[in-house]
This record gives C-alpha cells, sequence and structure tokens, in this order.
C-alpha cells in the first residue's frame, strides 16, 4: 500500500526522545534574531576590534617593516596574554556586548511571560532547565562567537604568522585561559540577561534595565572613585568586576588594587541570585493576586 | 429605512496580499450579521468602517460623515475589538471609567454610566479586581461594556462571542438583540454560524476579501439558482411517494436515507414542489412523520457560496 | 440613558486635557514608574553616602555644591533624564502598539494628535516630578551646611530648570521615534550615549547637533577632566535665549512630527 493510500496509522516503532529538547529555542532565537537588520550590523560591527587585534598579530611579526608607524608603539604590539585580556575586556568590546544583549536578549524571556507561551512550551517533554538552557544557549552563542572564537583565532593566526609554537611553549596555558575566560564572561551575561528578561513582560522595559544597570554601575564606580579615589569602589562596576577576573584568568595584575576574588563573588552571586529568580519566575502557570 | 453605514467600493490592501476588495455595502438600523471563515477580511472591513485603517479605495460613511479623521463621530460609535488586549494594571471600573472619560462625560455621568454598563455585562462584583485577573469571558465581557457604555448609536462588535461560555452568549445576544429594538445599528462580525443565525437573519457574507452575498438569509438562499434546494421527508413509504414526486418536472433527483425510511428530494422550485407534495400526501392518506429543508440555513448558503 | 453629546468634545485642548487626565492617573500608578522613582532617587542615596561620609570623616572633602554641580548635576543629564525620558517618550506610542490597546484610543472622540499630545504631557510630567524630587534632595543632601544661602537656591532652580527642559526636548524626540520606529529604543540608546556623547567633542558648530549642547549651555561651570572624560568636553556654549529658544522649537518640531506620524501612519498590530 502506498502512503497515499495509507493515511493515518500509529507509529510501531521505537519513540526516540530527542536527547536535547531545548535544541529548537536555540534555532530558532538564533534565527530570529538573525532576521534583524540592525542585530546583524551590530553583531558584525562587534567583530571589528578583532579585525583590528588580528592586523596587529600580522603586524606584531613584520614589526621591521613597520618601524615608521611604530616609533615608542613597539609595547602596544607586544603579542602576550595581556593582548588577550585586553581584547577580550575591552570597554568597546563589553559596551557592544551589552548591546546585542539589548536587541536580542531582551525579549527571550519577557516575550514568552507576555503572550503566556510558558504553558506552550512545558505542554511539551521539556523541563524548567531545558527551557532555560534554550534561551542561555542563544545568549551563549552569539557571545561565544565574539570572545571565544576570535581568541582562538588570535592564537591560531599568531603561530601561523611567527611559523613556529614558541608563542604557545611561552605561554602554555594561554588557550585554557581564553577558554576559560571567555566561558565566564559569556555566562556572566547570559544570567544577566535572562534575569533581567524574566523580570517583565514588556520587552522595552528589559532593554532599558540591560543598557542602564551596565552603565549605571560603571558610572557609579567612577563617581565615588573620583570623589574618594578609592579602588574598592570598583566593586560597584560591573565592567570592572570583568576586568579584574580576566586579569586573573590571564595571570595579570588587576588594574585596581583589590583581590580578584572580591570581583569574582559579585559576579557569582548575581548568577546565583539569577537562578534563584529564574527558578521562581519560569512557572507553567501564572499566579495573579 | 436611510443606510447607516455605507461603504462604497472599498478596498483595502496590505503590501500585494489583497484584504478587501470592491466592498460595496449599505448597513440599515438593526442587527446585521457579518459572516466569514477566519482570514475572510471581517476585521480589516471592520477596521475600515471605524477609520482605523486607511482605505486603498473607496470610502465609507457613518451616519452621512466620513469616518477617517472625524473624532467626534466616535462619540456615537462603539467598537468592540478582536484583540484580547487591555492595560492589564488597572481594574475593571479604572479601564471603563477612562475610556468613559475620554468621551467627555463629566465624572458623575463617567461613574453612573460604568456603573450601568458593568451590571449589564454582569461584571459589578469584579470590577475593582485587576484587569490581569480576570478569566477570558469577563474580559470579554468588559470589552462589549466600553463599547455600549456611551450608549452610541451605531455599535460595531468584531467576534463579541469567542470566549464566553453558552449562557455568557445567551445573554449577550439577548442584549444585543434589545438594541435593535431600540432602534440602534449594530454590525456584528463572527466565523461561528450558529452565533449569527441565533442573532438576526440580516447577513453580510464575505470570503477571500469579497462580499459574496447580503441580505435577508432566505432570500439570498431563494437567489442562488445554480443549487437545487433539498426537502428531507421521512415516512412509511418513501418509495411509493418518490414514485408519485419523480413525475413532476421540478423534481430533480431523488436520494433515498438509510435508514430506509426517509427520502432527499432536490428540486429546483420549492414552492410548486411543496404545493405538489402536500397534495400527494392528502391524495394517498400517507403518513408523514417529518418534513425538513436540510439547506434552508446559513450554513448551507455558505457552503453553497464558497463553493465547498 | 439618552445619548447627549457632552459639552466641548470637540476642542482639541479639551481632547489633550482628557487624556493627559487618563493616563496621568494611568502612569502614576503603573508599577514601571515606582522602578523610575527609585532610578531617579539613586543619585539621592550616592549624595547622602557622600555626606555622611563627610560628616564622619576628618577630612574636610569638596563643597557640596561642587560635588552637585559637577557629579550629580551631570549624572542626572548624561544618565537618568536620558534613560527615563527615552522609556516613557517612547512609550507615549509603542505602548499602545505593543499592548494592542490602540483601538480603544482611535475609536474615542479624541484627535489622535491629542493623544500624542496629552500622553506627552502626562509622561513629562510624571518624569519631571520623579526627577526634580531626586535632584532637589540630592541638592539639600550635599549643601546641608549652606541652607541658609539664598544664593544657593538660584542654582537650584537653574539646575531644575535645566533638567525641566531636558525632559521636555529628549521627552519629544523620543516620543518622535516611539512614533516613527519600531526598535526606538535601540536608535535612542544609539543617540543618546552614542551620538549626544561623540559629537560634544567636535569643535565649532558641530556641537549644536546635540540636545546636551544646549542644556549644558545654562550650566555655570565647564566640568573637569580625568575618569569623567566622556562626561566632559570643551563647551562653545550658546546664549542662554537662543538655547532656550532652540530646545523649545526642537519639542515643537519633534511633537510636530509625532503627532503628523501617529495620524497618518496605519499601525499594524502584530507581534
Amino acid at each position: 500500500m502506498t502512503i497515499r493510500e495509507k493515511g493515518y496509522s500509529h507509529w510501531d516503532g521505537q519513540l526516540l526522545e530527542r536527547r536535547f529538547p531545548w535544541t529548537p529555542i536555540t534555532r530558532l532565537g538564533i534565527r530570529l534574531a538573525f532576521r534583524k537588520k540592525y542585530f546583524r550590523f551590530i553583531f558584525f560591527g562587534s567583530l571589528v576590534p578583532a579585525v583590528v587585534f588580528l592586523v596587529g598579530f600580522y603586524i606584531s611579526e613584520r614589526l621591521e617593516d613597520f618601524q615608521f608607524m611604530l616609533q615608542g608603539s613597539r609595547r602596544i604590539l607586544e603579542v602576550n596574554p595581556a593582548y588577550f585580556k585586553t581584547y577580550l575586556s575591552s570597554d568597546f568590546l563589553l559596551f557592544m556586548i551589552v548591546m546585542i544583549l539589548v536587541v536580542s536578549g531582551a525579549g527571550l524571556i519577557s516575550d514568552d511571560l507576555k503572550h503566556n507561551s510558558l504553558q506552550l512550551y512545558f505542554a511539551r517533554p521539556l523541563t524548567k532547565a531545558g527551557y532555560l538552557i534554550g534561551k542561555a544557549s542563544v545568549v551563549v552563542f552569539f557571545l561565544l562567537l565574539l570572545t571565544l572564537v576570535p581568541a582562538l583565532l588570535f592564537i591560531v593566526f599568531k603561530l601561523l604568522f611567527a611559523g613556529d609554537f614558541r608563542f604557545l611553549a611561552a605561554f602554555p596555558w594561554l588557550p585554557l585561559s581564553v577558554i576559560g575566560y571567555s566561558l565566564f564572561l559569556t555566562f556572566f551575561f547570559c544570567a544577566y540577561t535572562l534575569l533581567l528578561s524574566c523580570l517583565s513582560k514588556n520587552r522595552r522595559y528589559v532593554s532599558i534595565l540591560i543598557f542602564a544597570i551596565y552603565l549605571f554601575s560603571d558610572i557609579l564606580f567612577g563617581f565615588f572613585y573620583e570623589t574618594y579615589k578609592k579602588p574598592g569602589f570598583a566593586l560597584f562596576s560591573l565592567k570592572a568586576n570583568l576586568q579584574q577576573v580576566g586579569a586573573w584568568f590571564f595571570r595579570l595584575k588587576p588594574a585596581y588594587g583589590i583581590p580578584w576574588q572580591w570581583s569574582f563573588l559579585i559576579l557569582l552571586a548575581l548568577g546565583v541570585s539569577a537562578v534563584f529568580v529564574l527558578n521562581r519566575k519560569i512557572r507553567g502557570v501564572e499566579v495573579v493576586k | 429605512m436611510t443606510p447607516v453605514i455605507v461603504t462604497c467600493g472599498l478596498s483595502k490592501w496590505y503590501g500585494n496580499v489583497l484584504g478587501l476588495s470592491d466592498v460595496s455595502l449599505e448597513i440599515e438600523p438593526g442587527i446585521t450579521g457579518l459572516l466569514g471563515p477566519n482570514g475572510a477580511g471581517k476585521s480589516t472591513l471592520l477596521k475600515l468602517i471605524t477609520g482605523q485603517l486607511r482605505p486603498s479605495l473607496g470610502t465609507v460613511r457613518i451616519l452621512n460623515q466620513n469616518v477617517r479623521n472625524n473624532p467626534s463621530l466616535f462619540h456615537r460609535i462603539g467598537f468592540c475589538p478582536e484583540h484580547d488586549s487591555f492595560y492589564e494594571e488597572m481594574t475593571g471600573w479604572i479601564f471603563l471609567t477612562s475610556l468613559l472619560s475620554l468621551q467627555g462625560f463629566s465624572a458623575q455621568e463617567v461613574r453612573a454610566r460604568a456603573e450601568e454598563a458593568l451590571g449589564i455585562v454582569e461584571l459589578w462584583a469584579d470590577k475593582d479586581r485587576l484587569i490581569r485577573a480576570y478569566s477570558r469571558g469577563m474580559r470579554q465581557r468588559l470589552k462589549v461594556a466600553q463599547a455600549i457604555a456611551h450608549d452610541p448609536e451605531v455599535i460595531i462588535l468584531d467576534e463579541p462571542l469567542s470566549g464566553l461560555d453558552p449562557l455568557g452568549k445567551r445573554k449577550l445576544i439577548r442584549l444585543i438583540k434589545t438594541y435593535r429594538e431600540e432602534g440602534k445599528t449594530v454590525l456584528v462580525s463572527s466565523h461561528v454560524l450558529p452565533e449569527i443565525e441565533a442573532l438576526t437573519k440580516t447577513i453580510i457574507l464575505i470570503h477571500q476579501g469579497k462580499v459574496f452575498a447580503q441580505g435577508d438569509i432566505h432570500s439570498i438562499r431563494d437567489l442562488i439558482e445554480t443549487h437545487p434546494h433539498m426537502v428531507s421527508i421521512r415516512c412509511a413509504e418513501p418509495r411509493g411517494l418518490a414514485v408519485q414526486l419523480l413525475e413532476k418536472e421540478c423534481v430533480l433527483k431523488v436520494h433515498f436515507g438509510p435508514d430506509g425510511r426517509s427520502l432527499l428530494v432536490e428540486t429546483n422550485n420549492r414552492d410548486q414542489f411543496f404545493t405538489t407534495l402536500l397534495a400527494r400526501i392528502v391524495q394517498s392518506r400517507m403518513e408523514v412523520d417529518e418534513i425538513t429543508s436540510p439547506d434552508d440555513n446559513l450554513q448551507a448558503v455558505f457552503d453553497y457560496l464558497v463553493g465547498k | 440613558m439618552t445619548a447627549s453629546p457632552p459639552a466641548g468634545i470637540r476642542s482639541f485642548p479639551s481632547s489633550v486635557g482628557r487624556v493627559f487626565s487618563v493616563f496621568f492617573q494611568q502612569g502614576r500608578r503603573a508599577r514601571r514608574t515606582r522602578f523610575f522613582w527609585l532610578f531617579s532617587f539613586l543619585p539621592v542615596a550616592v549624595s547622602l553616602v557622600i555626606k555622611f561620609n563627610q560628616i564622619f570623616s576628618e577630612r574636610p572633602g569638596r563643597e557640596g555644591v561642587y560635588l552637585f554641580s559637577n557629579l550629580i548635576m551631570l549624572f542626572y543629564l548624561q544618565m537618568i533624564i536620558l534613560i527615563t525620558a527615552l522609556f516613557f517618550g517612547t512609550s507615549v506610542c509603542l505602548e499602545e502598539i505593543e499592548g494592542k490597546t490602540l483601538p480603544y484610543l482611535l475609536t474615542r472622540p479624541v484627535a489622535k494628535a491629542a493623544v500624542v499630545v496629552g500622553k506627552y504631557a502626562a509622561y513629562t510630567v510624571i518624569m519631571i516630578g520623579m526627577v526634580s524630587v531626586g535632584l532637589v534632595l540630592s541638592f539639600l543632601f550635599l549643601n546641608l551646611n549652606h541652607l541658609s544661602d539664598p544664593s544657593l537656591y538660584g542654582l537650584l532652580g537653574r539646575y531644575l530648570g535645566v533638567l525641566i527642559l531636558g525632559l521636555i526636548a529628549y521627552g519629544a524626540f523620543f516620543t518622535f521615534l516611539g512614533s516613527a520606529f519600531k526598535r526606538a529604543i535601540f536608535i535612542g540608546l544609539l543617540f543618546s550615549f552614542g551620538w549626544e556623547n561623540v559629537i560634544q567633542y567636535f569643535p565649532g558648530s558641530s556641537q549644536r547637533l546635540a540636545i546636551a549642547h544646549y542644556l549644558k549651555s545654562f550650566l555655570p561651570t565647564a566640568a573637569p577632566g580625568g575618569r569623567f572624560s566622556f562626561l566632559t568636553f570643551r563647551l562653545e556654549p550658546t546664549a542662554p535665549r537662543l538655547a532656550l529658544l532652540v530646545l523649545f522649537g526642537l519639542t515643537a518640531v519633534f511633537l510636530t512630527l509625532a503627532c503628523v506620524l501617529f495620524s497618518k501612519k496605519e499601525y499594524v498590530l502584530e507581534d
């Protein structure tokens, strides 16, 4: 009997469960983000520093040819762990990450809350953790493309341009540091975005929260630092805390005279509170008082 | 009777997609049902009529005035939208009184009208609850309340019965029927045929952006000459009756029911057929259990017109 | 109940007044307004911290007026009012479109332009209330030792005036953005923290292409450099009267554009 004649019949074979049931959520989130023109503009614009740094790698291997340009600037082009840390924790990159989150991350959970979609999600074989992983993976995908991938490519290109493995021999832990810090940055921003996204059904409001909290924390730090000249105020700033932790990852001296562990604890506390709040907010049924 | 709502050659495109095509209507006071499947263009037509959309072609006049950019006309028009959207942080009372304030009533009159409207839709007990906490039916009733609270002459309701339970539907249908007695003009859209049938006999059938028919259900049915009428007869001797009926010119076909006690007759002249049928029944003293017209209803009319 | 048309429903100012009344009440009670109250009071908290530190510290610290003029005021000017005006300004049109409550307003006997102007006015009053209270409290806390000095209040009045003008001008601009673009927040952020910051470092007349330039033209002193370099610039101020005219002119232009767009545009209520 052909399929056309057979009509509907129940599947006799084995029902296979998808190993990662949240992957459709991630795929859809990524596809929807890339459909927006301005998102593509910001995303590819965020890769500009990567290109600039890559050029730096090239110049660092051809210093003699660029002598006329580099007078006094040779130190800038010294490729070492600080170079990688500078890229990964640069103000511009962090700012662009926040803009990407404003555009593509604000609506991740807030849109679902607005349209009461959580019931639809949880009427499928999907757990709360699966749902959150699916949403977080959208952010992870974009941020790793901006952090981990370029940074690993830097290492590859450095080795290619140098023609030997001396660089890696000098800094054998560097790939691990790159991976570790990229993941740390990514998971922090995941937690940050999802936490704020679950706080409101209004995507515009969440967009503003994502931007304002990041900016305000930095302004507050600058404000108190300018007034009291105490480095401890760096703990107010999300950016400064990320840079402090980055310094540890790359075995550098932190920019502000406070232990990196305090910065790490602050960021960890934010992550833990995100988990706590998300667990409470993400429910299949909305309780209205 | 002077038509209250007049559209002339009304068309609307959304880019390359045709939403409405060359709709010319004259809607008189009373209840008119706007019937069509999902995506037929009902909401588009209602939005054009209420001036929310600009026509690509054609004109709309209500109470002999242009609707578009004529806000003062909305003192006499009430509109119940299809979307289930509210200012969720408001209570039902605040929502209704806010919209009544926009109508320009004094504070006292706002209160009085809000009380009356909430009483009519039976939301008075829940007026101080947040709209967020309302059930689907309560939200729908609140939408209707805001459309009628200012006592408009023309009431346009887009799917007003959606989300209501059977009792709620019956009450709302009864309410809408009282407006006909008051001389108001009510235009109700729905894709559920029994709802429209319960409300009115005057319908506008719309499909794929075009008006297929307008008027009384029965008149429309009679005008569909291409489709013969069906008459179902349940009797003790269906075959004997069939033999007699088949002699008549007005009888086109006869089908027998599976139970062996009924026959379905197709006729191109219903009046002549019924005259003949009654004469034959009396003459032959046949026992007849039931005579019905299965296609003399809105469903059949709609199916014929949209070619299903 | 007979349907007698209420008196004066036809006049535009009356329609604006009705819309203002409704949305002022609604906006006042909204949850987001509570958040922005807190947001506007952050500088107050900062001022309190500074003041307490001054009281309990042995070092004299900077004068309150200096701290207020060069830090708190700039904090308000380059962050608080921008974020607040961005949210409330874009909300004038966008919250009706996103919330699909637009049909309720379009089927009332109020002109579409009156909806824009009325909502803008309501939200601007709410914003001014929030920011003013925060600003005044910050000023008072930082100048606790000099409250008997009458010249301080003239300064406070000027600062308050600048913030109010800022909220009015930015609010109008963001109202226009909200009526024209779906992604007004994104464009607004780029404008506020991109364009407005960057253009002020350009010399000559190019500075005049930023609203912030005209606001800062009213401020008495230029801000210091250092960590706050992104808040400072080489100001080539415009004369105050001209700046006032420009700000009101921009407000009128953007509001008019918003009204025209809102009246003419067809908003598709989709997700």
